[in-house]
């Protein structure tokens, strides 16, 4: 086997182990900002493919669809982020499961699980409050965001 | 001199239909109390117009203009649809010919009946416009009422002067629809809404026979004008034409004049040179013309609506229900009388309708004790009457029910003005049993109204006897020419109907002013005579009653010139009579004097046992009626025969129950269908609905499945 297939092959099962693992990450894991990760994470396994390739045939052509595809990236996280972001303000949560009201009514929702725990450790290590409290206004406390 | 009658003629109509517009689009934020000043400025307008038109046709048969037509626009013009009976229809007389086009003008004429028609609708419009400003005062449709009877006029004067059978047509449904309105004015209420829904059902079954009359007369004839016409085609530049039609009977038949002729139905060709020839066709057109007749003119078996009508206001009731609109079949029948002269059978069909119709109107007139149905049944009678005289054929008949029909516009109005006084006085009773002598409250409106009872009583000098006399000559002499025929036995039916209109109408006249005073206690302060608004009308009215009849009449002189009967036969279609009946030397001397003192004698004899029942004995006519009840003839004159309750046992109900299943099968059968095409696709929806479970990591199982299927297939 000449060794550039041996190289393309070691870098073909990488991006496929990537995929692999992004895929079954954002199939299996119900927190946004971790689905997002592992949608990101399929996307470099694709890129390093496209690479890979482009090595081997000797053709910049791969190279620069990937350097199209960081930046489309880019600008994608960008997006993804402030919209996880809006979403968790509204529900407070990040868990995709209670986004499950945007179904079809009259169906039955999925049978959930015990949501994620997320009390908060017991016992934060906290400095001694200094000063004089902050003036609490409650019209402005009805104004902040929830979360 | 060049005439000004096209002017005038334009001028009638438009007048009230300009007021009509002004008060529709104006009433209600402008004119509100003040809405019957166009209206009435506009139909005094008209009336002056009608006058001057009177005169100038006058004018014109000096020079032996008998008809006048005028152009307005060509409605539809139809390439080869058409048949106007050319040149060679000589041979061919009913036979449709060819010819290229259909055309539909809108076409106004004037002619002597026109000219009388015209005259009647707008003087008597006038008035009851004026009343009615005092009459309506403060109803909240005020300016509504005013704009619907504008229209009216609008709709009746173009009825009486167009030329043509499609045109007639499209007013009289014009007339219809302001009558439905004007009946359901005072729709809140349930019985005017019914009314009005009746008048325009049952009207409908005569407008179909009409319209049946007219395709008819299409089929039969290719044309549908009444006048002769002749279409001439001029090559103007770049090989385009242009159209002339000339209606001018001396261009149309001056030869010099090339172009296609057509005949008119009541044209001077087919009037002159080819007159109608005695068939089976033209019978059946009589026949379903006189349906449309009976359902305007409310005739038995169609003249159900009129009575229930009066659920109006009473002016309308005065001008549409009794002294215009339902003169409309009259106006028809006269219109085609060469029509009917070809046909003896429609004649006697006529006849007999009109007499049955007179003799059981009156009938159930005498029992009635609502005032203003009263009166529409004797309008019914009265109707009766002139179809009577019509259905004789001959001149004195059909000048006899023109002038009847005259005659009748001014006493029934003044009589239903004079009711709706009275009613207006008592606070809006109209039943006879809850008020009484009257006759010191209200003097003005009690002697009108007597003027009104004595006209159409017939009694000398009053307008009534003059015309009502007339019918029953020509009748009589009707019945002399051919014996044995039906026309004897309706002598008698009439004269026996004169006396019964005199008793009715007395006995509503005694009943109302005379007796004990009294008032029933929704009047309130109203018990009073009426404001000078509405005595006014009422007493221009009650001079017409008493003077027209003998007026036009007595001294021979129809407005300085001709008399009446010699006007009237100027109408181009009336002539083909005339020179019949002077053909034959019909003499009509001799039975006229004891005609008129047979039916002199019969209605004094009415006033006089309405007097004896309702003044001196009351008594007598408490057994007299006992007498009846127990005969049952009471129940079946104060049920009016009960033809309603026959109506709707035999007509209504069966058709109410097919409506029912009609309405099922719409629901389950049709419905039913519609709903299937719509639960197809939401079977379908339902059964993909599971896919959207809401849940994002199944959406994405679902895409990455099915890339690899798309793999899969791919690869293998």
């Amino acid at each position: 086997m000449p060794p550039e297939l041996v190289a393309l092959q070691s870098f073909l099962s990488i991006g496929a182990v990537l995929f692999g693992v992004g895929l079954i990450g954002f199939l299996s894991r119900r927190n946004m900002i971790v689905m997002f990760l592992s949608a990101e994470m399929m996307l470099q396994g694709v890129s390093l493919s496209l690479v890979a390739w482009g090595r081997y045939h000797n053709d910049l052509g791969g190279q620069m669809l990937v350097i199209f595809i960081i930046a489309v990236a880019a600008c994608e996280a960008a997006i993804a982020l402030a919209l996880v972001l809006m979403l968790f303000e509204r529900k407070g949560n990040l868990d995709i499961a209670v986004w499950q009201e945007l179904r079809e009514s009259n169906q039955p929702p999925f049978e959930e699980d015990p949501p994620e725990s997320e009390e908060a450790p017991a016992d934060w290590p906290h400095l001694t409050p200094s000063g004089v409290l902050p003036k609490s206004v409650a019209e402005k406390e009805s104004y902040r965001r929830k979360v | 001199m060049e005439s000004y009658i096209p002017k005038l003629l334009i001028l009638i109509p438009a007048l009230p239909l300009l007021a009509a517009v002004v008060v529709a689009m104006l009433g209600k934020r402008v004119l509100r109390e003040q809405s019957h000043w166009p209206v009435a400025l506009a139909l005094a307008g008209s009336c002056l117009a009608s006058v001057l038109l009177i005169f100038a046709v006058q004018e014109a048969q000096k020079n032996h203009q008998h008809e006048r037509v005028v152009r307005l626009w060509t409605w539809a013009a139809v390439e080869g649809q058409g048949a106007g009976g050319g040149e060679q229809g000589a041979s061919t007389q009913y036979s449709v010919l060819s010819s290229p086009a259909f055309r539909m003008d809108i076409v106004l004429r004037a002619d002597s009946l026109t000219a009388i028609m015209l005259g009647m609708v707008t003087f008597i419009s006038t008035l009851v416009v004026i009343y009615a400003s005092g009459y309506m005062h403060g109803d909240p449709g005020y300016w509504r009422f005013f704009a619907y009877v504008a229209f009216f006029v609008f709709s009746m004067t173009m009825l009486v002067s167009v030329s043509n059978f499609v045109l007639l047509y499209v007013f009289w449904e014009a007339v219809g629809l302001c009558s439905y309105l004007l009946i359901g004015f005072w729709f809140e209420k349930p019985a005017a809404a019914a009314a009005g829904m009746k008048a325009f059902l049952v009207n409908r079954v005569g407008d179909f026979g009409f319209a049946l009359g007219v395709f008819l007369l299409w089929t039969t004839f290719g044309t549908l004008d009444f006048h002769d016409s002749k279409v001439q085609t001029v090559p103007v530049a770049d090989g385009h034409v242009t159209t002339i039609i000339h209606f001018d009977p001396q261009k149309v038949e001056d030869p010099t004049i090339p172009g296609r002729v057509e005949h008119g139905i009541f044209g001077n060709w087919r009037l002159t040179k080819h007159p109608f020839e005695e068939s089976s066709v033209i019978t059946a057109i009589c026949l379903l013309l006189l349906v449309g007749a009976c359902g305007k003119s409310a005739q038995f078996p169609l003249h159900v609506w009129l009575p229930d009508a009066m659920e109006g206001p009473t002016p309308v009731s005065a001008l549409i229900h009794a002294a215009t609109m339902v003169t409309a079949g009259v106006y028809l029948v006269v219109r085609c009388t060469p029509l009917y002269a070809a046909s003896p059978y429609a004649q006697e069909v006529v006849s007999a309708l009109g007499g049955f119709t007179a003799l059981l109107a009156a009938l159930i007139a005498l029992t009635q004790t609502d005032l203003k149905r009263i009166l529409a049944y004797s309008t019914v009678s009265q109707l009766g009457f002139m179809f009577l005289a019509l259905g004789t054929g001959s001149q004195l008949g059909v000048t006899a029910g023109m002038f009847h029909l005259f005659t009748h516009a001014f006493f029934k109005a003044l009589l239903f003005l004079g009711a709706g006084s009275v009613m207006h006085a008592m606070g809006g009773v109209i039943d006879l049993c809850q008020f009484g002598g009257l006759r010191r409250k209200m003097p003005t409106t009690h002697w009108t109204f007597l003027f009104g009872c004595l006209a159409l009583s017939g009694i000398i000098p009053f307008a009534g006897f003059w015309s009502k006399d007339a019918i029953l000559a020509a009748v009589a002499e009707k019945a002399s020419e051919a014996q044995g025929s039906i026309f004897g036995y309706l002598y008698y039916v009439a004269t026996f109907t004169a006396f019964l209109t005199a008793f009715y109408t007395f006995r509503a006249y005694f009943l109302t002013f005379h007796g004990a005073e009294r008032i029933p206690k929704e009047a309130g302060h109203h018990a009073h005579e009426s404001p000078a608004a509405m005595t006014g009308p009422l007493v221009i009215l009650a001079i017409g009653a008493l003077a027209v009849g003998a007026y036009f009449q007595w001294t021979g002189d129809f407005l300085g010139r001709k008399d009446y009967p010699g006007f009237l036969m100027q109408t181009p279609s009336l002539t083909a009579l005339q020179a019949e009946n002077v053909a034959e030397g019909a003499e009509h001397g001799p039975s006229h004097l004891a005609v008129a003192l047979i039916s002199t004698v019969a209605a004094l004899a009415g006033i006089g046992l309405a007097w004896l029942f309702y003044i001196a004995r009351r008594d007598l006519a408490e057994s007299v009626a006992k007498l009846a009840k127990s005969l049952g003839l009471y129940a079946l004159s104060h049920g009016k025969f009960f033809i309603d309750e026959i109506y709707m046992v035999m007509i209504v109900r069966p058709l109410e129950a097919l409506a029912a299943l009609l309405a099922l099968a719409d629901r389950y059968a049709i419905d039913g269908l519609v709903n299937a095409f719509g639960a197809f696709p939401r079977a379908l929806g339902a059964m993909l609905r599971p896919l959207q479970g809401g849940l994002v990591q199944y959406y994405a199982l679902v895409m990455a499945l099915g890339v690899l299927a798309l793999l899969g297939t791919l690869l293998w």
